[in-house]
């Protein structure tokens, strides 16, 4: 069965694209994950990989190698051979890696066979507390400077970056307390342990529905399907629109310099696998919005993303090396 | 109450045998070092993708059942945990198994392991959404002051002398820094190499400090004459069980509410309650790390406890109970279920559907244990160069199976050297996992309760004495520090 179909499909492949002298792939793919098992980046690569694997006629053997915030995938991916046959599954953290100090590797290195999907970020709060708005969250967080509790997931997490946004757009001060990701935060939050916190809506949409925290506002230009009822940040502060859309992003890159008919072949497959109707599904149930780009579209989108959130950490005296060290121009 | 939900897979062919082979299966991989329940989980959520929820959450059941039972197998057998959950019952299951009590040591756990498996999933069916919402007040205080507790128990594990039990701690805790730190992702003793950023996993150290350094000490007696089994009686006499009875359901206690936490799991449980039975236990048959039956019941009672435990917050709330849970999480997502606290309300079929399958894997495990150890027993007394290089291939297989990086083999190959050393001068290595575990929970939990208090101690403890939680945590510390002076042990 797997048989026929791969050959088929090289088939196929060898009529659509005589300029691959020999069939390709020539062998299974690696697929590095750069995030552990059952976490954002990994649901999404493991159901989008079976779609791909159709398309591709080719099997992706899926690991992951979690670690530094994703620098040590991302390290592997760029010391394998430049084939197209080692793929790295990731998010948009190695985008700050240059900043932060932890590597010099980011995805400039890289070609974007597809970005697939950007998740949007919704500022919830403990349900005992009085806020309805973001303007009375600020107002509050203003009579009481350094009193407020904001649940993070570390330097160049979601919530430090949207943190940031709020303090460029209105100066606040609160005390961000790290956790080990947005799920420990969620639940720090519902026991009352910090009393608000901005996360993806991926994680807190669940949680939201059900009633057990309370959403103040989504960090979008516009109201999002999942969360139709959540005012936008811009309603009370039309600040933020300069940074918007910004959000976790989900990916596949192979290395730059990866031959041009490989990277076409890819290309294809991923975008034949994104646009499966149950994968579009999964994203939009899982509060995503579905991008399914990739080459030079990809890129801008990459470049753009960089520079916003590279920035925004520098004025937020977060950056361990400015942006301009790396030649990322300001927004 | 739903009872047919509850009876589901008990009457279904194809979700029974799912169970079923889940628990044989998890017996297996939770007996071999290094390849981890997590492990096993994570791989089937992908290659169950494709079939109906069901039956692919009967299978991820038993496997997880299983799989914390079957760790106990290595342990008691070839004195190497097949997972960190079983590092306490090796304590003392490998001296039963050196007095060719092995039969037996296996009986005992898998009777223990089956009553905490069942109080766990009666927990979770009558208790769970209570139990969850005071799972959730537990504040980063009150893991840093659960921490403190675990570090008491370093006087059960170091053997002879407590100062070369705080001198591996220590160890072990400097191990646990390495990587990135979590709270400013500043890189810690990792001298610029991007390999080192992800950190040491523990896992590959207990696979090193246990399993190549027993293959090691193994190695200077080759022809020594292994120990003959006897293999007569696995299930222990009645008045044996009786007289064991509280203990167990103590062990199982520590385990449901210990797994039920977000932030601890099956692990911590199982060395909180061997501390707990060394601490209740009057005058055992035999002493304590010479093959005492109470240390191998109470760790096991209690990591089967917190399987049941793992569940009450991930199907009540949507968050993960331990490291399994959060794959099941992740599976759910990819079955086209939304995971969060509506799913018990929006799907009550499913909770009952896994309290019942949990039960049936529980039965799976009874039977499935206490069949195969006769054969098991045999594993004892097989040839040392035959046992040898077999120990040597799993522990490098398991432990390159963590996350694919060769780096953590090797690793893992220096840890067994230091760590067959290390044993030469009487240095035992359950400190040194133990101080891996905790001492990324005490630096984070600690560091959480300051910043929170705005970077001031005094508030943090003042907040602290209006928890009910917090105080009796203090309390227990308290009463177990004070008891171990008053018989004039020492500290812990």
């Amino acid at each position: 069965m797997l048989t026929r179909r791969t050959l088929g499909a090289l088939a196929a492949a060898a009529l659509a694209r005589p300029a691959l002298a020999q069939p390709w792939p020539p062998r299974d793919l690696t697929g590095i994950i750069m995030w552990g098992a059952g976490g954002a980046t990994d649901v999404v690569a493991r159901a989008l990989t079976p779609h791909v694997e159709a398309a591709l006629g080719a099997k992706i053997v899926l690991q992951n190698r979690p670690g530094g915030v994703g620098a040590i995938a991302t390290q592997a991916v760029h010391a394998a051979p430049a084939d197209g046959l080692t793929l790295l599954y990731g998010a948009e953290n190695p985008q700050l890696h240059k900043v932060l100090g932890l590597a010099q590797i980011d995805y400039a290195d890289f070609f974007p066979v597809n970005v697939i999907a950007r998740g949007v970020g919704v500022i919830v709060a403990n349900t005992s507390k009085p806020w309805t708005s973001l303007k009375a969250l600020v107002d509050d967080i203003t009579a009481n400077p350094g009193r407020v509790r904001m649940g993070a997931t570390g330097p160049g997490g979601l919530p430090h970056v949207i943190g940031a946004m709020l303090n460029a757009v209105t100066p606040v001060r609160v005390i961000a307390v790290p956790f080990d990701g947005e799920g420990p935060g969620l639940t720090a939050l519902q026991g009352g342990h910090v009393d608000f916190m901005p996360v993806g809506v991926a994680a807190a949409a669940e949680h939201i529905r059900a009633g057990r925290v309370k959403p103040i506002a989504v960090v979008n230009p516009e109201p999002v399907p999942t969360l139709p009822e959540v005012a936008p940040v811009t309603a009370d502060f039309p600040g933020f629109a300069r940074y918007l859309p910004w959000g976790p992003f989900y990916g596949v890159w192979v290395k730059r310099d990866t031959p041009a008919p490989v990277r076409a072949r890819l290309v294809e497959a991923f975008r034949t696998g994104a646009a499966n109707p149950a994968f579009v599904e999964l994203m939009a149930r899982n509060g995503n919005i579905l991008m399914n780009i990739s080459g030079d579209e990809a890129d801008a989108f990459l470049k753009r993303w960089q520079s916003v959130t590279s920035w925004l950490l520098q004025e937020a005296g977060a950056a361990r090396r400015s942006p301009e060290e790396f030649g990322i121009p300001r927004p | 109450m739903t009872p047919e939900h509850v009876l589901m897979s008990w009457l279904d062919p194809v979700l029974f045998a799912a169970t079923a082979l889940g628990t044989l299966a998890g017996i297996w991989i939770g007996a071999i070092p290094g390849l981890s329940v997590t492990m096993a989980v994570s791989i089937l959520v992908s290659f169950t993708f494709a079939w109906p929820l069901e039956p692919a959450l009967a299978l991820m059941a038993g496997v997880f059942t299983g799989g914390v039972y079957g760790g106990s197998r290595s342990a008691i057998l070839l004195n190497i945990p097949g997972g960190p959950a079983a590092i306490a019952t090796a304590l003392d299951g490998y001296p039963m198994a050196q007095r060719g009590e092995a039969g037996a040591a296996i009986g005992l756990t898998t009777l223990a392991s089956f009553l905490g498996g069942l109080i766990g999933v009666a927990a979770l069916a009558l208790g769970a959404p209570a139990i969850a919402e005071v799972a959730i007040l537990f504040a980063p205080r009150d893991y840093l002051l659960l921490a403190v507790l675990g570090l008491l128990l370093v006087g059960s594990l170091s053997g002879e002398s407590l100062a070369k039990g705080l001198f591996a701690a220590g160890l072990g805790v400097t191990l646990g820094l390495v990587g990135l730190d979590p709270m400013t992702a500043e890189p810690r003793f990792t001298y610029g190499s991007v390999e080192l950023l992800g950190g040491i996993p523990y896992i590959a150290a207990m696979i090193g400090f246990f399993g190549v350094a027993e293959a090691l000490s193994q190695l200077r007696l080759p022809d020594a004459e292994p120990i003959r089994q006897r293999i007569g009686r696995i299930v222990p006499p009645c008045a044996t069980l009786l007289r064991h009875l509280p203990l167990a359901l103590r062990s199982s206690g520590i385990g449901v509410v210990i797994g039920a936490l977000p932030g601890t799991g099956g692990d911590i449980a199982a060395l909180m309650a061997y501390d707990h039975a060394r601490r209740s236990t009057r005058a055992p048959a035999h002493p304590f790390g010479s093959g005492a039956e109470e240390g191998v019941i109470a760790p096991e009672a209690a990591n089967n406890a917190a399987v049941g435990g793992a569940y009450v917050p991930m199907l009540t709330l949507g968050i993960p109970g331990d490291a399994v849970t959060a794959v099941l999480i992740g599976a759910l997502f990819v079955h086209g279920l939304k995971p969060g606290p509506m799913l018990m309300i929006e799907t009550p079929h499913l909770f009952w559907f896994t309290v019942g399958n949990l039960l049936l894997a529980n039965l799976a495990l009874l039977a499935f244990g206490l069949a195969g150890a006769r054969a098991f027993a045999r594993i004892a007394e097989v040839p040392r160069a035959v046992l040898v290089p077999l120990i040597l291939v799993l522990c490098v297989v398991g432990t390159f199976a963590i996350r694919n990086s060769l780096t953590d083999v090797w690793w893992m190959l220096g840890f067994g050297i230091t760590g067959y050393g290390l044993r030469l001068y009487g240095f035992q290595p359950g400190p040194i996992i133990l101080g891996m575990i905790l001492g990324p929970l005490m630096d984070a939990s600690w560091r959480r309760t300051v910043i929170a208090a705005g970077d001031d101690v005094l508030a943090a403890a003042i907040e602290a004495a209006g928890s009910t939680i917090s105080l009796i945590l203090v309390a227990a510390i308290v009463l177990i520090v004070l008891r171990s002076f008053s018989r004039g042990k020492g500290p812990a």
